[in-house]
């Protein structure tokens, strides 16, 4: 499960970002943030080459010592990022890949709420548990 | 990003130089202290030779060397102690700083603002499209060099402490120099000495770490001549001794100190000491133990010390306010911060002859080589080239002979290097073992004589003259050697020498063999643990990777460097890993971002607080306002802390100051310690500058915008039962309707005070000033009355604040309007600078002790001014002091010892500083101008102009009611109160509600002023009479104030005596109110105006006082009356015609059953200017005119008009009211109250009335046509112009007391027949209107129908009702019947009379029987405006029974208008006579 789920606006702001736990929140930020690099840079890879541009999922953007950062950027580039720690072993690609679906959809939800002015912070409460559902289980 | 000022293959090449030794005598050392400097230090800045040196290789090929460099250095014996090294490089990285106050070049691209070059970026680089770009174009760019001073002057340092290892000889000292100079007694047995020491330290065994090259070192032997001192012949001799001695080859003599004289001041020697002056203070390697133990000590020390003050600064923050004992204070951080600078002036106590070496320099730095000419300095340079190519080459030549030919000796060596020459392409294919399977064998040492070192020294001594060819195939082949030994400190070596090698091969290379490098870091970091090794190993892979483009790879090298053995190593390969992310292709510049983080990070962790500080600075570029907060803040916090430190609070207060202006997602505590931080370092800073200025505070924002400035002095509202005007207070919201409403009524006053014409400079008074407001102009203030300014505050923490100490900052010019003080400059006296000192009695600034805010609360703050003199006043901004609330768990400890806490607390936590008030005006939207550029308009509701005293009024109200019953009528009394001491005239109120109050007519002044006299009176004028009596008086409304017309008024004048009001004075006047006629809740607003008795000095031409009284009406009686007309005609002929029938139906429709018992009708009035009512008809007498909870009751009186003597003798305009009294007593209706609010009342038909109602004259206008005339005159027929007067009284138990109100209701009468209802319809009110886009055409007047024109004429039968006929006797029966006709118009009126019976159905005749007329059966009669006339006729009946005798027809026609005769009939009531047959 993550520790870490981000959704960043085109302009590279954040528009939410949650972690677990929540002492490392700084580390967090500035992990998700440097993470904008790989980001773009595996964007515009993909622009050159054009192949398969329907592919959001970015995979694995860079592993650090005790974390693995994945990336998924939507049509729209907003991005999403999840922290995952290396020693879980469990998480395959497809779960990843499946987390970020769910994060994509509810995603929508929150853009398609008449009351949510986009580029706003992303304040929904269904969201929130949807974040919630994904990240590891503080204790 | 890290571009060294060598390019990579000077670089890497000056990293391996060939090594000498010095030895000197101890003479020599004398001779060149002279010029401060020892031998080594003395030939330094001649050891890059300029001309190109020639040799053979082994296969005698000749070689080339070109720029070579060499490296003397002084014997030394000890190796390089660990520590010393560290601090050596540590003092060379903090000594080179970022030059400051250069221009600082900021690069934008895209989204982000760069300035990483540290001022060294030569060209401005203009703006391009996206960063990319930038980056490419800068690159490229030849101008753009952002270097890294530090990080090379480390790596230099760096590669110059390495120790001599045994796996390598690139370090070794290959050759010595022996010098002596020609004073001593005997310098050749100095030499021998030398040389006998020289042996001694290389094959002694008490000397083991100078590492020596080969066995047999070269020698070389100097003879120093000092030209100053000596004698020129002795030294040629001693020389000539020595050459014999030693050979031509190995001697030199070397003059020097040529000069004798002192400097002079005006000569110019080149100095080339001077730039590698610190590098002789660092390197010197000399120092004693002892002494550099102890300098070393003492370095660490004061690091440590430095350390915790950074890191432990929120600790202590925390633990404690008090400061007394903090490490930070005042004194203290000069040692802290300055430390690194002056850590060369630390002295060791022990002071050895090293020592004085190391500090004479520092002492005196500008007297390097002060006896060398620049004869002296090409001698010591062709000295220099002298010893490498007639001494270092061919020694060096000779060795690689002789090694390559003890190889070719040795046949498995040689077989083993004829592989590898095989494969000199296929090096990179042969498979690496992998390091884990090496058995870890660092251990292994090869004897010095080894056969497998040799070809390693081979290899090294091609390298030193830059054979690299040669050098990469030996070390190749080494390579090999080595790992099938699994000596794998070795083989490490080897490898990076290889790859080193490979790359500076000239022509076209191989690859460069990477993989070799990051195995040989590998092995030298995880395998032999050498970290020195493996770090220069790194450095020189990322230099080359960088050359080639591979920034990533650097980067990845780089920070795998990274360990936490060395802070400073790591952070300055952090920061060149940072440099290769922004260099990339695509750029990183996050990346970039956060390892400038990093590396600040361990920068600090080093020490290097300047050099951290730059990193988070330059990290802070890119992350700035981009939303991660958190980051920002942590970035901004760290750069406050090591701002603050380097004693930079200025930096320091600007980045607290962002971590806590911006809404901040920090938890409460976290903010409480940025906010405590902050306060600290900002008190250090306002201590230190001791400018009157105050700086600006960050906290807490002010809605600047919001601010309302308020002139007057609060009111007081409610004083016992005197209630004060509400006026305007800043409680209230601003309600643009209701300020709209202020402002018509305002108009409407002065306009009349005017005389009708508004003033073009009039501007509605503000009291109140606000964002809604228009504030262009400069408010006026007025001397002596309070200005308040109310600022809005709001605290974007979550942790409380408190401000101490909060007033208003002002500036204040004394300038007289009007007048000119002739050639004195109006002085601006100000608060600013110090609030107490330059008050001088010209305004007086209230202050607020404390002010205390929640977290993340908005609050307002009034803080008041009094100026005490004319003039301009500015209102600059706030000042206070800010301090943090002590937390929720304090409160207790501080309301116990709130005297003690508090004084610390204004001495510690609390800073002084102001904020100031800036208001934008409104965005100007008029011009086109305006309209395309966004312009704002002056906001100057902070800048008031005070003016002369004004004349100040305050009202207040007594006996108000706030609930009234519609239309009942109470007394009240108003009392005027001038509170300035200038007096007061022109007094006058206006309202949209006249009829809500009267202050009484000017002829009734009987009432008792006082308003404890009149509690239980009746608000009426009584008279006692006689029940049901009648009585009519004549009363010009002019005496109520009211127009001729009837126009409401609604500006009055309140009647003061003389008309004006002292100052101080106060009169009480008497109000009458009566309760709205709707119900419901009623805001009134009273507008008070009044203006100075003096002559007009102010700008101010009048002053005016507002008051809203709410009146909250309930419901009591509703009044219907109908008029109609009498048909029958009074005998009495006086009133002949005019008789008319008044119904009145009152219904008692209060809901309130409980309070109001029931309603009595105590008098119906009348008032008009042509009837009156005459009588009551139904006054039945056990009637009473009570009326509870729901009964209605009807009322009929009788109404007459006025005698036309009265009408047309007095005045035309005046009303008539007739009173009727239902009880005792009787109201006179024409006086005060009564009256006055009958001319007030409402009209609701008012709009609707022909014009020529009222005395205008009968003649029909001309132009008019004859329908119109007709339907006027039809018209005014049936006009009655009657308004009925209702006085009730309604006993209403409150409270358990019985009170009787009273109360009238206004019915207005206008035409016969149609109800009048004293509650206006709400439908008629809300009756949409449509909306019409074209005028309609106005509607035919219609002629008037039969009906109307039925009412000119009003006919009445006059016949005994019974009448007996003694039939049988005679059959014809014949009864006169009297016809009376009376034109009830003003018009001439032709009336025809057919007495013919309609044949409509002859049956109907012969059945009922009929009667018929006799004589003239049709008549014709004029009649004359009102006349009346009796025609007489006789009916003849044929048989008894009852009749109908209403049988006439009248036909009516308007005299003038002959042809528009219509037909009447008015035959609606059956005429019935009975005929008796007797």
């Amino acid at each position: 499960m993550a520790v870490c789920i981000a959704v960043v606006a085109k302009e590279n702001y954040p528009l939410y970002i949650r972690s677990v736990p929540s002492e490392n929140e700084l580390k967090f930020h500035y992990t998700v943030h440097t993470s904008l690099d790989v980001v773009e840079e595996k964007v515009s890879a993909v622009g050159k080459v054009l192949v398969d541009q329907r592919e959001l999922y970015l995979g694995l953007l860079y592993p650090t010592e005790d974390y693995k950062v994945y990336g998924y950027v939507t049509n729209s580039k907003v991005k999403f990022v999840i922290v995952v720690e290396s020693s879980n072993t469990s998480l395959r690609d497809n779960e990843i890949r499946s987390m970020f679906r769910k994060l994509h959809n509810s995603f929508t939800d929150v853009m398609c709420n008449p009351f949510y002015n986009p580029g706003d912070l992303i304040q929904s409460k269904a969201f929130d548990s949807v974040v919630s559902s994904m990240m590891v289980q503080a204790c | 990003m890290a571009q060294c000022l060598q390019s990579v293959q000077e670089f890497v090449q000056d990293s391996f130089v060939p090594m000498v030794a010095v030895l000197c005598s101890e003479y020599a050392e004398k001779v060149t202290r002279k010029n401060n400097l020892n031998f080594s230090e003395l030939v330094r800045p001649f050891c890059r030779l300029t001309s190109e040196g020639h040799m053979r290789d082994p296969n005698n090929q000749i070689h080339v060397v070109k720029n070579l460099k060499i490296s003397v250095s002084n014997v030394v014996t000890e190796p390089p102690h660990h520590a010393t090294t560290r601090r050596l490089l540590n003092e060379v990285v903090s000594a080179s700083q970022p030059a400051e106050g250069l221009v600082t070049n900021v690069i934008t691209a895209g989204d982000y603002d760069l300035n990483i070059s540290d001022g060294s970026l030569k060209a401005s680089v203009p703006w391009y499209y996206s960063w990319k770009d930038t980056l490419m174009e800068l690159s490229k760019s030849k101008f753009y060099t952002a270097t890294t001073p530090w990080f090379e002057a480390y790596r230099e340092n760096f590669l110059q402490s390495m120790p001599a290892s045994d796996h390598e000889f690139l370090n070794h000292y290959l050759a010595c120099m022996l010098v002596v100079t020609s004073h001593e007694a005997s310098p050749v047995d100095q030499l021998f000495k030398l040389s006998q020491d020289q042996h001694r330290i290389q094959h002694g065994s008490e000397h083991a770490y100078p590492k020596w090259f080969i066995p047999n070192t070269l020698k070389y032997y100097v003879l120093l001549h000092d030209v100053s001192e000596g004698d020129e012949q002795r030294a040629e001799s001693i020389y000539e001794d020595i050459k014999q001695r030693y050979g031509t080859q190995a001697c030199y003599l070397l003059k020097i100190n040529s000069r004798t004289s002192t400097l002079g001041p005006d000569e110019q020697i080149p100095d080339p000491w001077s730039q590698y002056l610190h590098r002789n203070n660092l390197q010197n390697q000399e120092l004693p133990e002892e002494g550099s133990a102890v300098v070393v000590n003492n370095v660490e020390n004061s690091m440590n010390a430095s350390e915790t003050d950074g890191l432990h600064l929120p600790a202590k923050d925390d633990v404690g306010r008090v400061n007394s004992d903090h490490p930070l204070q005042l004194d203290d951080p000069s040692n802290v911060a300055t430390h690194m600078e002056c850590i060369d002036d630390i002295k060791p106590p022990g002071t050895g002859p090293a020592v004085d070496i190391r500090k004479q320099p520092c002492a005196a730095p500008a007297t390097h080589g002060a006896c060398l000419t620049l004869g002296d300095h090409d001698r010591i340079r062709l000295f220099i080239q002298e010893f490498t190519f007639r001494g270092l080459l061919p020694h060096i030549e000779k060795n690689i002979r002789q090694l390559n030919d003890q190889r070719m000796s040795r046949k498995g060596i040689s077989s083993s290097l004829i592989s590898a020459t095989k494969k000199w392409f296929g090096g990179g294919k042969v498979p690496e073992k992998s390091i884990n399977e090496l058995k870890n064998t660092s251990g292994l040492l090869y004897p010095p004589e080894a056969p497998e070192l040799q070809i390693r020294k081979m290899a090294d001594l091609c390298f030193l003259v830059q054979h690299y060819d040669l050098a990469y195939s030996y070390y190749h082949a080494a390579k090999k050697d080595f790992l099938s030994d699994q000596a794998m400190l070795y083989a490490a070596g080897a490898l990076e020498m290889a790859a080193v090698s490979a790359f500076l091969q000239p022509g076209a290379p191989r690859p460069y063999p990477a993989h070799y490098m990051d195995t040989a870091i590998q092995t030298y970091r995880d395998v032999c643990k050498n970290m020195v090794m493996a770090e220069r190993c790194a450095l020189l892979s990322a230099e080359i990777l960088k050359s080639q483009a591979k920034y990533s790879d650097a980067a990845t090298l780089l920070i795998k460097m990274t360990s936490e053995d060395s802070d400073l190593r790591s952070a300055l390969l952090l920061e060149q890993a940072a440099h290769c992310f922004i260099n990339m292709r695509s750029p990183m510049v996050r990346k970039f971002a956060f390892h400038m983080i990093l590396a600040g990070h361990r920068f600090s962790k080093a020490g290097q607080k300047r050099h951290a500080l730059r990193c988070y600075c330059q990290a802070m570029q890119v992350y700035k306002g981009k939303g991660w907060s958190l980051a920002e803040d942590h970035i901004n916090f760290t750069i406050g802390r090591q701002s603050f430190t380097l004693r930079q609070p200025e930096n320091a207060v600007a980045a607290f100051r962002h971590i806590l202006i911006n809404d901040s997602k920090q938890a409460a505590s976290q903010q409480g310690a940025f906010l405590r931080e902050y306060l600290y370092v900002y008190k250090s800073v306002s201590q230190a500058s001791t400018e009157g200025v105050l700086p600006q505070l960050p906290l807490p924002c002010i809605h600047s915008f919001a601010t309302r400035v308020f002139f007057g002095h609060d009111r007081r509202l409610a004083e016992g039962e005197k209630q004060a005007a509400s006026h305007v207070s800043l409680d209230q919201e601003y309600d643009r309707e209701l300020s709209q409403q202020w402002r018509e009524l305002e108009e409407q006053v002065v306009a009349i005070v005017n005389r009708g014409v508004l003033p073009a400079a009039f501007q509605p008074t503000l009291y109140c000033l606000s964002n809604q407001t228009d504030n262009m102009r400069f408010p006026l203030a007025v001397v002596e009355e309070p200005i308040i300014v109310e600022v809005v505050f709001r605290n974007p923490l979550k942790v409380p604040l408190i401000l101490t100490g909060l007033s208003l900052l002002w500036k204040f010019s004394p300038k007289e309007p009007g007048q000119q003080r002739g050639g004195e400059t109006d002085e601006v006296v100000s608060n600013e600078r110090e609030v107490q000192a330059s008050q001088g009695g010209l305004i007086t600034t209230e202050v607020i002790s404390e002010f205390h805010m929640s977290p993340e609360e908005k609050k307002v703050a009034r803080l008041k001014l009094l100026p005490h003199q004319t003039g301009e006043l500015h209102i600059r901004g706030v000042v206070y002091n800010l301090g943090a609330a002590p937390p929720p768990g304090d409160v207790l400890n501080s309301t116990v010892g709130t005297r003690v806490e508090g004084s610390i607390f204004s001495d510690g936590l609390f800073v002084r500083g102001r904020q100031d008030l800036e208001i934008q005006g409104p965005r100007l939207n008029n011009t086109k101008e305006e309209k395309t550029s966004v312009r704002h308009g002056p906001d100057r509701r902070l800048d008031p102009i005070i003016t002369p005293p004004m004349p100040l009024l305050e009202v207040f109200f007594i006996n108000f009611p706030t609930g009234l019953l519609c239309g009942e009528i109470r007394k009240a009394y108003v009392e005027f109160v001038n509170v300035s001491k200038v007096p007061l005239q022109g007094l006058r109120v206006v309202s949209k509600h006249p009829e809500f109050f009267t202050f009484g007519s000017h002829a009734a002044a009987l009432t008792p002023l006082s308003p404890g006299a009149s509690e239980n009176c009746s608000a009426y004028k009584t008279v006692a009479t006689g029940r049901a009596s009648a009585s009519s008086t004549l009363v010009a409304p002019a005496d109520f104030g009211t127009g001729a017309d009837g126009s409401r008024p609604g500006v009055v004048e309140i009647p003061l005596p003389d008309s004006t009001l002292q100052p101080g004075a106060s009169v009480q006047l008497p109000m009458w109110l009566r309760g709205p006629d709707r119900e419901g809740v009623h805001e009134i607003n009273f507008l008070f105006y009044y203006e100075s008795a003096e002559k007009k000095v102010s700008k101010m031409s009048h002053r005016v006082l507002r008051h809203t009284a709410i009146i909250c009406a309930s419901r009591s009686l509703s009044v219907r009356a109908t008029a109609c007309r009498s048909n029958t005609l009074p005998e009495n002929s006086e009133d002949r015609n005019s008789g008319m029938l008044v119904f009145v139906d009152v219904e008692n429709i209060n809901t309130n059953e409980a309070g109001v018992r029931e309603f009595h009708i105590v008098q119906v009035s009348s008032s008009s200017q042509h009837w009156k009512l005459h009588s009551c008809i139904n006054s039945v007498e056990d009637k009473d005119s009570k009326l509870t909870s729901r009964e209605r009751g009807k009322l009929c009186f009788r109404a007459t008009k006025c005698r036309s003597a009265e009408a047309t003798s007095d005045a035309v305009g005046k009303y008539t009211f007739a009173d009727i009294n239902l009880g005792n007593e009787q109201i006179i209706s024409a006086t005060t109250p009564c009256a006055d609010f009958f001319f007030r009342r409402r009209h609701p038909l008012e709009s609707k009335k022909p014009p020529m109602l009222g005395s205008a004259g009968f003649a029909p206008p001309a132009g008019h046509t004859a329908a119109e005339h007709l339907s006027n005159v039809v018209c005014r027929c049936s006009e009655v112009d009657l308004s009925i007067i209702v006085l009730w009284k309604a006993y209403v138990v409150e409270d358990n007391k019985q009170l009787i109100l009273e109360g009238q209701l206004h019915v207005a009468l206008q035409t016969i027949g149609r109800e009048a209802c004293s509650l206006t319809q709400k439908e008629e009110a809300e009756e949409m209107v449509l909306l019409k886009f074209k005028p309609d055409v106005p509607p035919p007047l219609a002629k008037p129908s039969v009906e109307q024109l039925s009412q000119l004429i009003k006919t009445n039968l006059h016949y005994p009702e019974s009448y007996d006929h003694p039939f049988p006797q005679k059959s014809l029966c014949m009864v006169p019947v009297t016809l009376m006709l009376s034109n009830c118009s003003l018009a001439e009126v032709d009336v025809i009379i057919d007495l013919r019976h309609k044949a409509t159905s002859p049956e109907t005749l012969e059945v009922h029987g009929s009667f018929t007329w006799l004589g003239q059966t049709q008549y014709k009669l004029p009649l004359r405006a009102q006349e009346v006339r009796k025609l007489r006729l006789t009916a003849c009946f044929i048989h008894a029974g009852v009749y109908n005798l209403g049988t006439p027809r009248v036909f009516a026609k308007l005299a003038e208008q002959g042809s528009m005769c219509e037909a009447s009939r008015q035959s609606a009531t059956p005429a019935l006579i009975i005929i008796n047959s007797v």
